[in-house]
């Protein structure tokens, strides 16, 4: 086991100065080189708890117990550093981690050849056009083969094609490397695709309310009847996590506005 | 078909398309509920646009305040997605704001004064920080010499412009003054001691402010905005020592530096006051200046800048870091960088004239 956290808990102080609780409590542990989707609605605390996994924020209880290995984070808008090029934007958590410059720069290009992107190193974030953008941020998150990767919805902002050929490349990427993944997202194919389980959480305060291990070969087909039937299973849950008053009133009750 | 509202007893029913439009008829009838339960019915309702949606369900959370219920029935899919828009907005919001009675008077001044508190030991915290990073990390040349232009260099016409411009104005208002007295003689040793002890650090601190202090904020804001800041944190690099001392250096160096071109180019436009004003020879004005000032003077002036920028910088860079949002948050973090920078400034500068009567030779109270 990688991960696991127990009884985690985070709140917020809202304008008001009222204590307003986002997430917890959460109990999860996370095997060393499982592909974990957590999804859920907007606002649920999925991107709070993968800050608190990277250490941008503490939690106010519960406990964490995780591996002390190299960490890799991407973000939704990939931030990348506008003043460096491609290449120096990809070396540079390696240079962070101590690694000699000759070393920074011939893993840089490795894994730039694996993005894609060894043609556009001498190139500028603004340069290129948003899924580049991702890729690069992909080769950064993953140049220094970290042990677990973090991304926060990485493909949200990428037009349908583009998404998932990323997604495609990310899987591979990191199969090869046998990266402990957590992915958040809120779009159920994407996480039916990619995930090897999927945690789905439900609104604030976030809490697990699924949590399943998807019993799918790799590659996947989405056209399949399988794929569909899983991604129907959690549309289903999603969709009442989204608006408890339109599943309820669906099924015939009265709900409390 | 235009909506159409129907009360029966404990139950209000909806009828047709509702919009905008509808929008009075269906505050009063929502409003005008009184009954601890109350059922909204959607039968025979086609649609309600966002408007319609936002005010039952701001009406509804009012009214569940005070306890009082509304339920909702046979929504078409429609009508129950419009709503499901709502469920995340925080209902603040659309709450209207609290009555200022005295108790909130008090709870708000307590309120500021606890944000107030927040930010000085917040600023305090990150000074002692931003020093520990600056005495234990390595120094980033390059970026720090880019700094040193933007800040330094750049600033130099401006900084000689607008002291030798005080200068002019002083001397001429100075000297005009003095030779009603015939004590116009006086005018250099005057000028030469408002500049050199006050107006050069000053007005170079506020222009540096201004300029500087107000981009520092600006760029870490906006870093922050794009996550830059919590990529460098998750690729393990010091904040203070990759972000804050790099500008911190590059002002302190710097600033002393603009501080004594300041007092020059002060006193270069008390020469020319003296000359077209006061017709006064330029070797007297130098040779009066000369007399009045000793080297202590300039220093003075070096020692205060050193101040000056460890406030300009620091306040920069932490009122950057604290930018919480969107871009909206960056244009008021510049805002307070350059407020709260030019205050302390002037709360250091009051402070320092305390201890410089004390220190410098032949000036006793």
């Amino acid at each position: 086991m990688y991960l696991s956290l127990s009884h985690l808990e985070k709140s917020y102080k809202d304008p008001s100065g009222n204590n307003l609780k986002v997430l917890g409590p959460i109990n999860l542990s996370v095997e060393t080189g499982e592909f974990l989707c957590l999804l859920g609605p907007t606002g649920c605390g999925k991107t709070t708890l993968l800050r608190i996994l990277s250490r941008l924020e503490q939690a106010d209880g519960g406990k964490i117990n995780m591996g002390s290995g190299r960490l890799g984070y991407v973000f939704q808008q990939g931030a990348l550093f506008p003043w460096m090029s491609v290449e120096s934007n990809v070396i540079f958590p390696l240079k962070a981690s101590g690694t000699a410059g000759g070393e920074c720069r011939s893993r840089a290009e490795e894994m730039l050849n694996q993005v894609g992107l060894y043609e556009f190193r001498k190139n500028f974030p603004h340069e290129l056009s948003g899924g580049m953008q991702q890729r690069t941020a992909l080769a950064r998150g993953l140049v220094t083969e970290p042990e677990l990767l973090l991304l926060d919805e990485p493909f949200a902002s990428l037009d349908t094609r583009t998404g998932i050929s990323l997604q495609e490349m990310l899987r591979n990427l990191c199969g090869r490397l046998s990266t402990t993944v957590i992915f958040v997202t809120h779009n159920i194919e994407e996480a039916v695709f990619l995930a090897d389980r999927i945690v789905v959480m439900g609104h604030r305060p976030g809490k697990i309310v699924r949590d399943e291990i998807l019993d799918m070969k790799w590659p996947r087909n989405r056209l399949s009847s399988s794929f569909t039937e899983i991604l129907l299973s959690f549309r289903r849950t999603f969709e009442k996590l989204v608006d408890p008053l339109t599943s309820s009133l669906t099924e015939g009750k009265e709900s409390e506005l | 078909m235009k909506g159409e509202i129907v009360h029966d007893g404990d139950i209000i029913s909806f009828t047709g398309r509702f919009n905008i439009a509808d929008m009075r008829e269906v505050t009063s009838s929502l409003e005008g509920i009184t009954a601890s339960e109350t059922i909204l019915n959607f039968t025979n309702c086609k649609s309600i646009d966002a408007s319609i949606a936002a005010r039952i369900w701001s009406v509804s959370e009012a009214k569940k305040r005070k306890g009082i219920s509304l339920l909702c029935q046979s929504m078409n899919t429609d009508i129950q997605k419009t709503f499901a828009r709502f469920r995340a907005i925080d209902n603040r919001s659309i709450a209207p704001a609290p009555k200022r009675t005295l108790l909130y008077n008090f709870e708000d001044i307590g309120d500021r004064v606890l944000a107030t508190w927040d930010t000085v030991s917040g600023l305090l915290s990150f000074t002692a920080q931003a020093f520990r990073a600056l005495f234990s990390g390595k120094v980033r040349g390059p970026i720090t010499a880019y700094y040193m232009e933007q800040s330094g260099v750049m600033a130099v016409p401006i900084v000689i412009a607008l002291n030798w411009l005080m200068g002019v104005v002083l001397g001429y208002q100075a000297g005009y003054q003095m030779k009603q007295f015939g004590g116009e003689l006086f005018m250099p040793a005057l000028l030469a001691y408002s500049i050199c002890w006050e107006i050069g650090p000053m007005m170079t601190a506020v222009l540096v402010a201004g300029r500087s202090g107000s981009a520092f904020a600006a760029e870490i804001g906006t870093m922050k905005v794009r996550q830059e800041i919590d990529a460098l944190e998750v690729m393990g690099f010091n904040l203070y020592g990759y972000v804050v001392t790099p500008k911190m250096i590059a002002l302190l160096i710097v600033m002393p530096l603009l501080v004594t071109v300041a007092n020059f180019a002060g006193m270069a436009g008390g020469l020319a006051a003296g000359g077209f004003f006061l017709k006064m020879p330029s070797a007297v004005y130098i040779a009066e200046v000369r007399k009045a000032l000793i080297p202590f003077d300039l220093y003075w002036g070096v020692v205060k800048s050193f101040f000056y920028s460890t406030i300009i910088s620091v306040t920069g860079s932490y009122m950057g870091m604290r930018v919480r949002g969107g871009p909206a948050a960056v244009g008021k973090a510049t805002t307070s960088a350059v407020v709260v920078s030019i205050f302390l400034v002037i709360l250091v500068d009051a402070l320092l004239s305390l201890v410089f009567v004390h220190l410098r030779p032949g000036l006793s109270l």
